[in-house]
């Protein structure tokens, strides 16, 4: 009656061009050398016919950190769903995503400006209903606590407020549909709302708003190990600071084809634009300062499983933040080892 | 209408309720389960599978439109031994269905109806590939234990459907007859089978050598699930020209480059199998099986 167990490691050889760069991702390779990603400890099980319980530890060279720990139901009525504890929101696609499960070795940065280096999560309740529709659609709404420095940069972040009332939570919501095109074709569009306080002032708030569309060629009428996915995720973020409404708005999309069971391939473009007042006039940003131009990012990677248990990723990117005067070249070549059971994949 | 009559109609519809049902809703991992699952039912099932016969049952997707499937569903079957492992408890928890859940009335895991080969023992880890500790999954190429399944599955729709019970053990009585008599005329057909040596690609076989008598030496995969690579090529096609092998058999959904090359070498036949019963093309189980035995009768024609 033990959990499944799985220990996920992920380490990367990088080299950046510059001393200074960019990344985002709390657990990024962040500098020239070996880097420990993170080490993953997942446990989950079902706990009685009503709950499962579902929990992640993530082991640096600085620490451990609690990622992850809720409990979902499991036959509520009416297709309902809730889950609870400390957890991944669901906002888009990628953000309720662990690292391993990334076709990149690095967050895109979009995700980190929006949430945070650990995407965004917190400690609350989420409530799903699965639509009686002919087609899935999936309705999410969830209130958590809106702090984290590196999960809710946007909101409360790091600032030391208290909780008065419903105002000072983090509320976000999903909806997601799903279109089986045919048995080959998959498309799956999803709309995101995330709404919450910010620690700029009394009563400011921050809204970002989202879409995503991922859309997935894999024949299986017939023998094949191919498959080709795109993602796009597009976040727009309005926030209240004093004297100034800022706007901005970061996306990324990703190619990835499959060309054999082991060999795959996938390129990614990132683009961040300044936070700007609703006038258009220069914005005074708080969290990015320095963020003043656009900023675009391209990556290209080829990565190489040599079991469904094991990867190796090389992965090339050059990002150009518009108020620097030299871009930055990164390559990686990271490896990530998975032991224990078996994880079910998501779609 | 007197308060009497109203009464007594209602209790009338409570209790047609409580004995006349809508068709049981069955919803199977692999469409070998759901064909079985379909001739058991005696029309009073509706069934559908999640992968299709031209997928690797490993390896299917879990597009969350089959979660819906599983959210209307009374009673879930599975392969099980870890065979679904990688897609279909994702499936089961977002269907928020109670009953499919593992341990729920309707969850049957079709592995605990039939005696297992291939069952580890001492020490097991991935070293040894990607196994399955409690044996081997791809039973359902033997019609002897497909005939226990569907014996399990008939009592397990029985528990849940009591009205159409006697009909659900019958439909399973029916289905047991209908294959032993097959099985005889597969068995005259293949009886040249019997103590060849055969190459398989993936460790799939071990049922359907139990049930016809031949022997597999070696696998074009050099552990499960890791695809062959040019030394263990080299390898199989060494012990096969020693062994005197003269046939191959692998599924449809593996590719067969590498098969077709090897028994080019070796100078051998491929049987290339059909994945699964193609279910959703309105074959049966016996259809299945019956196309495996034509396939590997045509590859040893003397």
């Amino acid at each position: 009656m033990n959990p499944d167990i799985a220990v996920i490691l992920d380490t990367a050889l990088a080299y950046f061009s510059e001393d200074e760069n960019l990344q985002t991702g709390g657990h990024d390779p962040k500098a020239t050398g070996f880097n420990l990603q993170q080490l993953e400890l997942a446990l989950g099980a079902a706990v009685d016919p009503y709950f499962r319980f579902d929990g992640n530890l993530v082991f640096s060279q600085f620490g451990v950190e609690l990622e992850e720990a809720y409990g979902t139901t499991l036959g509520l009525p009416a297709r309902l769903q809730a889950r609870f504890g400390q957890f991944l929101h669901r906002f888009g696609r990628i953000n309720s995503t662990h690292l391993h499960a990334w076709n990149f070795v690095d967050q895109p940065f979009a995700l980190g400006r929006v949430f945070g280096g650990e995407g965004g999560r917190g400690l609350g309740v989420e409530l799903s209903w699965l639509a009686p529709l002919p087609w899935y659609a999936e309705v999410v709404g969830t209130a958590m606590l809106a702090y984290g420095v590196g999960s809710a940069r946007s909101f409360y972040g790091d600032a030391d407020l208290p909780v008065d009332g419903p105002a000072d939570l983090l509320y976000v919501t999903a909806l997601e549909q799903f279109f089986p095109l045919n048995d080959d074709w998959s498309c799956l569009w999803g709309l995101s709302a995330a709404l919450g306080p910010n620690a700029t002032g009394r009563d400011n708030r921050t809204d970002v708003y989202g879409t995503d569309l991922y859309l997935k060629y894999r024949p299986v009428t017939r023998e094949s190990q191919q498959a080709v996915a795109w993602q796009t995720e597009v976040f727009y973020r309005r926030r209240q600071i004093p004297d100034q409404l800022l706007e901005d708005v970061s996306l990324y999309s990703e190619l990835t084809v499959q060309l054999t069971k082991r060999w795959a391939v996938a390129g990614r473009y990132e683009f961040g634009s300044p936070a700007v007042g609703l006038g258009g006039e220069k914005g005074l940003d708080p969290l990015d300062p320095e963020w003043v131009a656009e900023r675009q990012r391209v990556a290209l990677n080829a990565t190489f499983w040599p079991s469904e248990f094991s990867r190796l990723r090389l992965q090339g990117s050059y990002d150009a933040p518009g108020w620097l005067d030299r871009g930055v070249w990164a390559t990686f070549l990271a490896v990530e080892l998975v032991a224990g059971a078996h994880g079910a994949h998501t779609f | 209408m007197p308060l009497r009559s109203i009464f007594v109609i209602l209790v009338t519809l409570v209790g047609l309720a409580g004995t006349a049902r809508a068709d049981l809703r069955v919803v199977t991992t692999t469409p070998d389960l759901a064909a079985i699952a379909q001739a058991v039912g005696a029309g009073h099932v509706q069934v559908t599978a999640l992968a299709l016969s031209t997928q690797d049952p490993h390896f299917v997707d879990a597009r969350p439109n089959l979660a819906l499937e599983l959210a209307k569903a009374d009673l879930l079957v599975l392969v099980g031994l870890d065979l679904e492992v990688g897609w279909l408890p994702t499936l089961q928890t977002a269907s928020r269905n109670a009953d499919i859940q593992r341990g729920g009335k309707g969850y049957l895991d079709a592995s605990g109806l039939v005696p297992l080969l291939d069952v580890a023992s001492g020490k097991v880890d991935r070293a040894q590939g990607d196994i399955h500790p409690g044996g081997n999954p791809h039973y359902l190429y033997d019609p002897r234990r497909a005939a226990k399944v569907a014996s399990g599955i008939a009592r397990r729709m029985a528990e849940l459907d009591p009205a159409n019970g006697q009909a659900y053990l019958a439909g399973a009585k029916g289905f047991s007859e209908k294959l032993q008599k097959w099985q005889q005329h597969w068995e005259a057909e293949l009886q040249r089978l019997k103590g060849r040596k055969v190459i398989a690609y993936h460790q799939s076989l071990t049922y359907l050598a139990d049930w016809l008598g031949f022997e597999v030496v070696i696998h074009l995969e050099p552990k499960p699930g890791i695809p062959p690579n040019p030394g263990h090529v080299a390898r199989v096609i060494e012990l096969a020209k020693k062994n005197g092998v003269k046939l191959m058999v692998q599924e449809s959904y593996y590719p067969v480059k590498t098969s077709e090359l090897v028994v080019q070498k070796v100078g051998a036949k491929l049987a290339v199998l059909p994945g699964g019963t193609n279910f959703q093309g309105g074959e049966s189980y016996l259809g299945f099986v019956d196309q495996c035995v034509k396939r590997l009768s045509a590859a040893t024609q003397p």
